[in-house]
C-alpha cells in the first residue's frame, strides 16, 4: 500500500458520495415539497392556536348526532380508510377542524389534516401544486385559481359544496368604550391608512392612533373585505378597482397583518385603540375581552345574518372535484358527512347555517360528482 | 553481493485509511454545504434582483415591505432586527459579564458547581417557550409599567427575552476568557496592594477583552438571527420605527410568516425571501470576520 492508493480511496470516496448526492434528488423531485408545505403550514397554526386562552377546537360535547338518513354504506365514516388532505381559510378553520373531528369519532381510523393558511394560499395547494384534496375557501373561487386548476398534470374542475354564512366581524378591544358603530366608508379609510386618529373618525372620539390589524393577501377574508367595503372607495370608471383597494390596505402604515386569526384576536384584546376584523366565530369565542362593532348601524347576530340586514356576511365553502371524490371514496364520504351534519354544530363553532336552497344545491352537487 | 533496499517507510494499514478519509469527508461536508447554501441563496436573491421593478435604490432606501404591490424597501424590516438586537444586547451584555466575573472571581467552588448549571439550563430552554413568555409574560410587565404605550406585539419585550436567551452564551464565553487570564497576573495586583474589585475590573477584564469582545459579537450575531422569539412577540407587519414599544416585524420574523403560507415559486414574493436571507448571511458573515479580527487584533500572548 502506498500514497497512491490512500489517495485513490480518498477519491473514489468522494466521487461516490458526490454521485450519491446528485442522483438522489433526481429520484425523487416531488416528495419533499408536500412534507415541507405541510410542517411549515402547521407550526404557524399549532403556535397561533394556543395563543387565545380558549381554543377554537373545544371538545364537541353537545355536538349533535351525524343525521341519521339514507347513509350509503360505502360513504359511511367507518368503511372508507385512506388520508384526507384539507388546507385554506382560517375563517372555515374551526369548522372543518369540528367536522373532521366528529368524523373521526364516527370510526374513521385514517387522518385528515386541515391546515389554516388563507383562503389563496388553500386554492395555491389545491390548484397550482395539487396537493390537497379539498379546499376550504371564505370566498368563491377566482377565474384564475380554476384556470391553474385545468392547468394541472391531472386537471382538476373545482365544485364547490357551500357550507355556512359567516358575519365578518370588525372588533375593537372590550376597553373601548366609544366605537360603537362605524359606517363601511369610515371602515375603508381607517383599514386603508387615510384616517389614522380616531378623533378623525368623530371628533368626540380620544386623539390617539388607530392600530390596525388585520388578515394578510393570502385570506379570503381579506379579499371580501376589499371587495364590500374598501374597493367601494377606489372606483375606476365608476365601478369598485379590487386592486387598487388592495393596494392600499397592504399600504397602511404600521398595520399588522397575519393569517392566523388568533395572532389579531392577540392584538385587539390588547389595545384599547386597536381595530381588527375576522370571522364571527374568533369573536364569539372572546367575547370577554373583544366588542363587535355594529356596521352602518347593525350589529353581527344570527337574526341580522339570517334576514341580510348585516352588510358584510359573506357565504363559506369547501371545494373539491369529481374525480379525487371517486378516487378517494375518503374525501366523498367526508364531504358528505360535512354537508349532513354542519348545520347542527355550525352554530356552535360560531357561524350560521347557510340558506336551504344552497344547502340542497351543495348535496346535489355532490350526488353528481360522485355518479359523474 | 545482493543488497536489499530497506524500506522503513510507515506500513499503512488500509482501516486506517479508510478511516482518515472519512473523517476528511466529514470535514469538508460542512465547506460544501456552506458553499451550496450560498449558491442557492445567491441565484434565487439574483432572480429578484432582476425583476425590472426592483432596483438597489428602492431596496436600501425606501422605507415600505410591501412585495405584493411594489414596494421593495428593506429598511423596515431591517432597523426591527437592528432594535430588537441592540435592546438584547443591552440587556445580555452587562448582566452575562457580571455573572462571568463573578463566577470566575468571586464564586467559591461549591458556589460555581451551582450556579454554572443553571447557567446552562436558560440556554437550554427552546427559544418557542422564550417566545410564549415575552408575549404572555413580559409584555404585560411591560404596559403595567409603561401604560398604554405599549403594544401587545412590541420589540421590546422581544429584545428582553432575546437578551435573557444569549446571557447563558455571553456568560461562558465571558468566562472562559476571564479564566484563561493566568494567576500570575492578579497576584502581581495583589502584591502592589490592589482590591479585588480592583484587580477583576482593571487588570484581569482587559487582559481578556479579545475572548469578551468574541463573546459580544457572538452573543449580536444570535440575536440577529433569531426567528421564534420575534415571530411570536414582535409584531406581523414591516414597521419603520425606532420606538421599541410598537410591533414591527424582523426581517426573520418576516421569512417565518410568509413561509408559512403559500408562495408561488419565482413569484417576486417568492424570490424576495431570498434577498432578504442572503442579507441576514452577509450581516452574520460580517459580523463573524469583525470578531476574527477583534480576537486576532487583542489576542495577548503570556509566556
Amino acid at each position: 500500500m502506498s500514497k497512491i492508493v490512500r489517495s485513490f480511496v480518498f477519491m473514489f470516496a468522494a466521487l461516490s458520495l458526490l454521485l450519491a448526492a446528485c442522483a438522489a434528488p433526481a429520484a425523487k423531485p416531488a416528495e419533499p415539497a408536500k412534507p415541507a408545505g405541510d410542517t411549515a403550514a402547521v407550526a404557524p397554526t399549532a403556535v397561533g392556536n394556543t395563543v387565545a386562552a380558549t381554543d377554537a377546537v373545544v371538545a364537541p360535547t353537545t355536538a349533535a348526532a351525524p343525521a341519521a338518513g339514507a347513509t350509503d354504506p360505502m360513504y359511511a365514516p367507518s368503511a372508507v380508510t385512506g388520508d384526507i388532505s384539507t388546507a385554506g381559510s382560517s375563517t372555515v378553520f374551526p369548522l372543518s377542524e369540528r367536522m373532521a373531528q366528529l368524523f373521526q369519532q364516527e370510526g374513521y381510523a385514517g387522518n385528515i389534516t386541515v391546515d389554516s393558511i388563507g383562503t389563496g394560499a388553500g386554492f395555491e395547494r389545491f390548484c397550482k401544486t395539487g396537493e390537497t384534496d379539498v379546499a376550504n375557501a371564505s370566498r368563491k373561487i377566482k377565474d384564475a385559481e380554476v384556470a391553474n386548476c385545468k392547468a394541472l398534470a391531472t386537471p382538476r374542475e373545482p365544485v364547490a359544496f357551500r357550507v355556512g354564512t359567516d358575519a365578518l366581524t370588525v372588533v375593537v378591544s372590550a376597553e373601548n368604550d366609544f366605537a360603537k358603530s362605524l359606517t363601511k366608508e369610515q371602515l375603508g379609510k381607517i383599514f386603508t391608512g387615510q384616517i389614522t386618529k380616531w378623533n378623525e373618525v368623530d371628533a368626540a372620539y380620544p386623539a390617539e392612533t388607530i392600530l390596525v390589524y388585520g388578515p394578510g393577501a393570502d385570506s379570503g377574508t381579506f379579499d371580501y373585505f376589499n371587495e364590500a367595503v374598501v374597493s367601494l372607495l377606489y372606483l375606476k370608471d365608476g365601478k369598485p378597482d379590487a386592486a387598487a383597494g388592495k393596494a392600499a390596505l397592504l399600504g397602511t402604515k404600521g398595520a399588522q397583518f397575519s393569517e392566523d386569526d388568533n395572532v389579531l384576536v392577540k392584538g385587539v384584546e390588547g389595545g384599547k385603540y386597536a381595530i381588527g376584523y375576522f370571522g364571527f366565530a374568533y369573536f364569539n369565542e372572546n367575547k370577554g375581552k373583544l366588542k363587535a362593532v355594529a356596521v352602518e348601524g347593525v350589529a353581527p347576530s344570527e337574526t341580522t345574518v339570517n334576514d341580510g340586514t348585516y352588510p358584510i356576511s359573506r357565504p363559506l365553502f369547501i371545494y373539491s372535484d369529481a374525480k379525487i371524490m371517486k378516487a378517494k371514496p375518503q374525501v366523498a364520504a367526508f364531504i358528505k358527512f360535512y354537508l349532513d351534519n354542519v348545520n347542527a354544530n355550525i352554530t356552535d363553532v360560531g357561524y350560521f347555517p347557510a340558506p336551504a336552497t344552497d344547502m340542497t344545491a351543495a348535496m346535489d352537487a355532490w350526488n353528481a360528482a360522485v355518479s359523474k | 553481493m545482493k543488497t536489499e533496499t530497506l524500506d522503513l517507510t510507515k506500513k499503512p494499514r488500509l482501516g486506517e485509511s479508510v478511516i482518515q478519509a472519512l473523517l476528511f469527508l466529514a470535514g469538508i461536508l460542512s465547506i460544501f454545504i456552506t458553499v451550496a447554501i450560498v449558491y442557492v441563496l445567491g441565484k434565487e436573491a439574483w432572480l429578484f434582483f432582476g425583476n425590472p421593478d426592483v432596483t438597489f435604490a428602492k431596496f436600501f432606501g425606501t422605507a415600505t415591505w410591501q412585495p405584493g404591490i411594489g414596494h421593495f424597501g428593506i429598511l423596515p424590516l431591517a432597523t426591527s432586527t437592528l432594535v430588537t438586537s441592540f435592546i438584547a444586547m443591552l440587556v445580555a451584555l452587562p448582566l452575562g459579564l457580571s455573572s462571568a466575573l463573578y463566577l470566575s472571581e468571586y464564586a467559591t467552588p461549591k458556589q460555581r458547581a451551582i450556579l454554572k448549571p443553571i447557567l446552562e439550563v436558560l440556554a437550554g430552554i427552546p427559544t418557542v417557550v422564550y417566545g410564549y413568555f415575552a408575549l404572555l409574560f413580559m409584555t404585560p410587565l411591560l404596559q403595567s409599567i409603561f401604560g398604554e404605550a405599549v403594544e401587545v406585539y412590541n420589540m421590546a419585550s422581544a429584545g428582553i427575552v432575546m437578551g435573557i436567551m444569549i446571557l447563558p452564551l455571553i456568560s461562558s464565553m465571558s468566562e472562559d476568557a476571564l479564566s484563561a487570564v493566568p494567576r500570575s497576573l492578579r497576584e502581581a495586583a495583589y502584591a502592589m496592594g490592589a482590591t479585588k474589585f480592583e484587580t477583576s475590573v482593571q487588570i484581569v477584564l482587559p487582559a481578556a477583552l479579545s475572548g469578551i469582545g468574541a463573546a459580544f459579537i457572538i452573543g449580536i450575531s444570535r440575536a440577529v438571527g433569531e426567528t421564534m422569539i420575534v415571530a411570536i412577540a414582535a409584531g406581523s407587519g414591516p414597521n419603520f420605527t425606532f420606538n421599541p414599544f410598537r410591533a414591527a416585524e424582523t426581517m426573520t420574523g418576516h421569512i417565518a410568516r410568509i413561509s408559512g403560507g403559500d408562495l408561488s415559486y419565482n413569484s417576486i414574493d417568492y424570490n424576495s425571501l431570498f434577498a432578504i436571507a442572503l442579507m441576514l448571511f452577509l450581516l452574520t458573515l460580517v459580523l463573524n470576520l469583525v470578531s476574527q479580527a477583534v480576537v486576532s487584533r487583542f489576542r495577548e500572548k503570556y509566556e
